[in-house]
C-alpha cells in the first residue's frame, strides 16, 4: 500500500456552520494503481485530493504514505514529502503563471528543492519537455501562446521533474477537445506504465476514469458510498446513487438502450448535515431508516464496498 | 424519417472578424437545412464554428469585428441577413429563441428570475405586467421550478435550477426555433439526464425546432435527428444521426469517435494495455487556413489531391461528406 486515508475529514467553517467537504473518507492504493474518484460538483473529491497533499488541513482521521504516517508534518517534512507527492490541476488556463515562461515554470520546482545542481537544472528542463512531448523551441514561450492540450502537458511537466511517486490527477483533461483529451491520456497512461506511478484521478466523466483505474471511489457530498474494482462497479454498480450516475451518462451510441434513473430533487447541503444517509431525498429507495440513520460502508461482494442500508436488499444479495 | 418542411436554411455562410493577427474565417461556406419539429446535431471542436452560426441566426455576431460577408439565411421564408434590426428584435427571442451555454453568466444577477422571464414576455407580446407574471410563473412551473421562486435571485439558485431558468427565458414566447448552445456543458450528468429530459418533452409538447450545438457525441445519439460535423467554419459531414454513427465517413468524424474512451473497451484489454486514438495535431489556425480541405493537415488518408477545396457530395440518401476519398475509403469504423 502506498497510500492509506483512515477515516479523514476535512469541514470548512462558514456563518451558516461547518460545511462537511469531506466526512469519513477511508481508503488504500496499492504503489503503480490508479484509484478513480468521481462524484458530481461539490461532492468534496477535489477536497479529498487537497487534504492528501497538506494543500488543505485536515480536521480529523490519518494519512499514511509510504508506511509512514505523514497527517502531521512540520516544514522540512513537508518539502521531502512533496518531492514525492505532486498534483496536475484541471484548468490548464488558471493554473499557469501567466508570466512564466514554459521552461522557467517546469524549473521551478526544481530550484525550490535543489534537486540536482545548477548546471544540470537546464538539461532536466528539456528533458522533461521531451518527456510529455513538448516541443523544445516552447522552451521560452508564454502559456498564452499555447493551446490547452499543450498547457496542460506543461502541468503533467511541472508535477513530474521532481520524479514523484504519486500524483492526484484533479480533473487533468475536463477542460479539453476530445480529440486532445485522449493525447492526454495517453500521456499519463504511458508515464504510469514507464515509471512505475500511482495516481489519483479525480473526474466527473466516468468513461474517463473507467478507462484508467484499477479501483473506483465514488462520493456524495463529502461521504463516499461505494468503492470497488473499476470493472464491478460498472457491471454491479451496488449503490442507488452510483446506479443513477452510470445510467446517467449519454452513450455514444444510436442503439443505446436508454435506461435513466433520473433523480429528483436537489442536493442536501454539506452545511451542518443532518445525521442519516445523504443520499435519502434523492433516493428511489429511501426509507424511514434512511433519513435517520448513517450508513456505514460494509463490504458486501469481495472488494466491493457500499454504503446504504439496503444494498443487499435492493441488489438481491 | 419523414421530410417536411424546411424551417431554416443557411447557404453558404462566411463570417469572417477582423483582429490584429489577421482575419479569422470563423465559417467557410456553412451550408445546412433544419426541418419543422427536428432536432439537429452540430458538432465539432473549440472553435470550429458551431457557435458563430447560431449567432449568425439570431444576427447577434458582434460588428464589428465580425461581420457575414457572404451567403443567405432563411427562416420561414424571409432574408434574415438583410433583415433591418427592428424587425429582427420581433424575431428575436420570440420566433427564435437560444439557450447560453453557461447559466451562471447568462442571467443578471440583479434581477430576480421570474422579473427576467417577464421581461422577455412583455418585450414581444403586447400585454399587461400582471399577464406577463402570469406568463412568466407558469413557464417556470414548466421548466420544474415552483412558481414561489418568482422573486428570487439567481445566486439563490443551484447551477442546474438557473440553467432551467435560461431555458424558461428561451422558452417563455414559444418559440418556433429554439438554438441550445452547450446547454448542459456546465452542469453535472445526472442534472444534465434531467434538463435533457426537459428538453425533449418540453420539445414534443411545443413542436419547436431544435439546434444542439454540443461536443459531447453521446448528447447527439439521444437528443438529434440529425447531425452537422463542422470543422474549421466548414460542414464536413451532414446526415442522420444513424448515418453518422453507423456509417461514419469523413475522416475527422471518424477520428472524433475514437478518441473517445469508450465505456466497454476497458472491459476487454488490460489497463495497461489501453490506449486511445487522439486526432494527431492541432485545429489549424482560423486566420491561417489551409487552402484546401482544411482538414487535410491532420488527416492519415491525405493525398496530393487534397490541396484542392472539396464540395460536399452525397454519399448515402441526406448522408453528405466533404471528403475526396469517400469513394474509397470503406465506411463504417474506418
Amino acid at each position: 500500500m502506498l497510500l492509506e486515508v483512515r477515516n479523514l475529514k476535512k469541514y470548512f467553517s462558514t456563518p451558516g456552520g461547518d460545511l462537511h467537504a469531506v466526512d469519513g473518507v477511508s481508503f488504500g492504493i496499492e504503489e503503480g494503481h490508479t484509484l478513480g474518484v468521481v462524484g458530481e460538483s461539490g461532492c468534496g473529491k477535489s477536497t479529498l485530493g487537497r487534504v492528501i497533499l497538506h494543500l488543505l488541513d485536515q480536521t480529523d482521521g490519518q494519512i499514511f504514505f509510504e508506511g509512514r504516517d505523514i497527517t502531521h508534518v512540520n516544514k522540512r517534512e513537508l518539502k521531502e514529502l512533496q518531492k514525492k507527492m505532486q498534483i496536475i490541476f484541471q484548468d490548464p488556463f488558471s493554473s499557469l503563471n501567466p508570466r512564466m515562461t514554459v521552461a522557467q515554470t517546469i524549473r521551478e520546482p526544481l530550484l525550490i528543492t535543489k534537486m540536482y545542481p545548477k548546471d544540470q537544472i537546464d538539461k532536466e528542463v528539456l528533458r522533461m519537455m521531451d518527456t510529455v512531448g513538448l516541443a523544445r523551441r516552447l522552451a521560452n514561450s508564454y502559456p498564452h501562446e499555447l493551446d490547452g492540450g499543450r498547457r496542460q502537458r506543461i502541468g503533467v511537466a511541472r508535477a513530474l521533474v521532481l520524479n514523484p511517486k504519486f500524483i492526484v490527477c484533479d480533473e487533468p483533461v475536463s477542460a479539453l477537445d476530445v480529440s486532445i483529451q485522449a493525447q492526454i491520456i495517453n500521456l499519463l497512461l504511458d508515464l504510469q506504465k514507464e515509471r512505475g506511478l500511482t495516481y489519483i484521478f479525480i473526474t466527473h466523466d466516468l468513461s474517463v476514469v473507467k478507462y484508467l483505474s484499477h479501483d473506483i471511489l465514488v462520493m456524495y457530498l463529502g461521504q463516499m458510498v461505494e468503492k470497488s474494482p473499476a470493472r464491478d462497479i460498472f457491471r454491479h454498480p451496488l449503490h442507488p446513487y452510483t446506479k443513477a450516475l452510470l445510467s446517467a451518462v449519454p452513450i455514444p451510441d444510436v442503439d443505446a438502450k436508454l435506461n435513466r434513473i433520473l433523480l429528483k430533487g436537489e442536493l442536501t447541503s454539506p452545511i451542518n448535515p443532518k445525521p442519516g444517509c445523504r443520499f435519502a431525498q434523492r433516493c428511489i429507495y429511501a426509507k424511514d431508516k434512511c433519513s435517520q440513520v448513517n450508513p456505514e460502508l460494509e463490504e458486501i461482494l469481495p472488494g466491493h464496498t457500499v454504503a446504504c442500508h439496503y444494498a443487499g436488499e435492493i441488489n438481491g444479495l | 424519417m419523414t421530410k417536411k418542411d424546411v424551417l431554416l436554411s443557411i447557404k453558404d455562410l462566411d463570417v469572417q472578424y477582423k483582429t490584429e493577427d489577421g482575419v479569422v474565417h470563423a465559417a467557410n461556406g456553412i451550408s445546412l437545412d433544419l426541418y419543422e419539429g427536428e432536432t439537429l446535431g452540430l458538432v465539432g471542436e473549440t472553435g470550429a464554428g458551431k457557435t458563430t452560426v447560431a449567432l449568425s441566426v439570431l444576427k447577434l455576431i458582434p460588428d464589428p469585428p465580425g461581420k457575414i460577408v457572404a451567403g443567405e439565411i432563411t427562416y420561414k421564408g424571409r432574408d434574415i441577413v438583410n433583415m433591418p434590426e427592428s424587425e429582427m428584435r420581433k424575431i428575436r427571442g420570440d420566433e427564435i429563441s437560444m439557450i447560453f451555454q453557461d447559466p451562471m453568466t447568462a442571467l443578471n444577477p440583479i434581477i430576480p428570475v421570474g422579473e427576467q422571464i417577464a421581461e422577455a414576455v412583455r418585450f414581444h407580446s403586447d400585454v399587461s405586467r400582471q399577464e406577463a407574471q402570469q406568463k412568466a410563473m407558469q413557464t417556470l412551473e414548466l421548466v420544474g421550478i415552483p412558481a414561489e421562486r418568482y422573486d428570487e435571485y439567481p445566486h439563490q439558485f443551484s447551477g442546474g435550477m438557473k440553467q432551467r431558468v435560461v431555458i424558461a427565458i428561451a422558452l417563455c414566447c414559444n418559440p418556433h426555433l429554439l438554438i441550445a448552445d452547450e446547454p448542459t456543458t456546465a452542469l453535472d450528468v445526472t442534472i444534465q439526464a434531467q434538463i435533457l429530459e426537459m428538453m425533449n418533452e418540453l420539445k414534443s409538447e411545443m413542436n419547436t425546432s431544435l439546434i444542439m450545438i454540443t461536443h459531447d457525441l453521446g448528447i447527439v445519439a439521444h437528443m438529434c435527428d440529425r447531425v452537422a460535423v463542422v470543422y474549421a467554419g466548414q460542414v464536413v459531414e451532414i446526415g442522420t444521426t444513424r448515418q453518422i454513427f453507423k456509417n461514419t465517413a469523413h475522416p475527422y468524424t471518424v477520428g472524433l469517435f475514437d478518441s473517445l474512451p469508450h465505456l466497454d473497451d476497458a472491459d476487454d484489454t488490460e489497463l495497461d494495455e489501453r490506449r486511445l486514438k487522439p486526432i494527431p495535431g492541432l485545429m489549424p489556425d482560423p486566420a491561417n487556413l489551409p487552402h484546401g480541405c482544411k482538414f487535410a493537415p491532420r488527416c492519415p488518408y491525405k493525398t496530393d489531391v487534397c490541396e484542392n477545396p472539396v464540395e460536399l457530395k452525397e454519399l448515402e440518401d441526406g448522408h453528405m461528406v466533404r471528403c475526396i476519398l469517400m469513394d474509397k475509403q470503406p465506411g463504417g469504423e474506418g
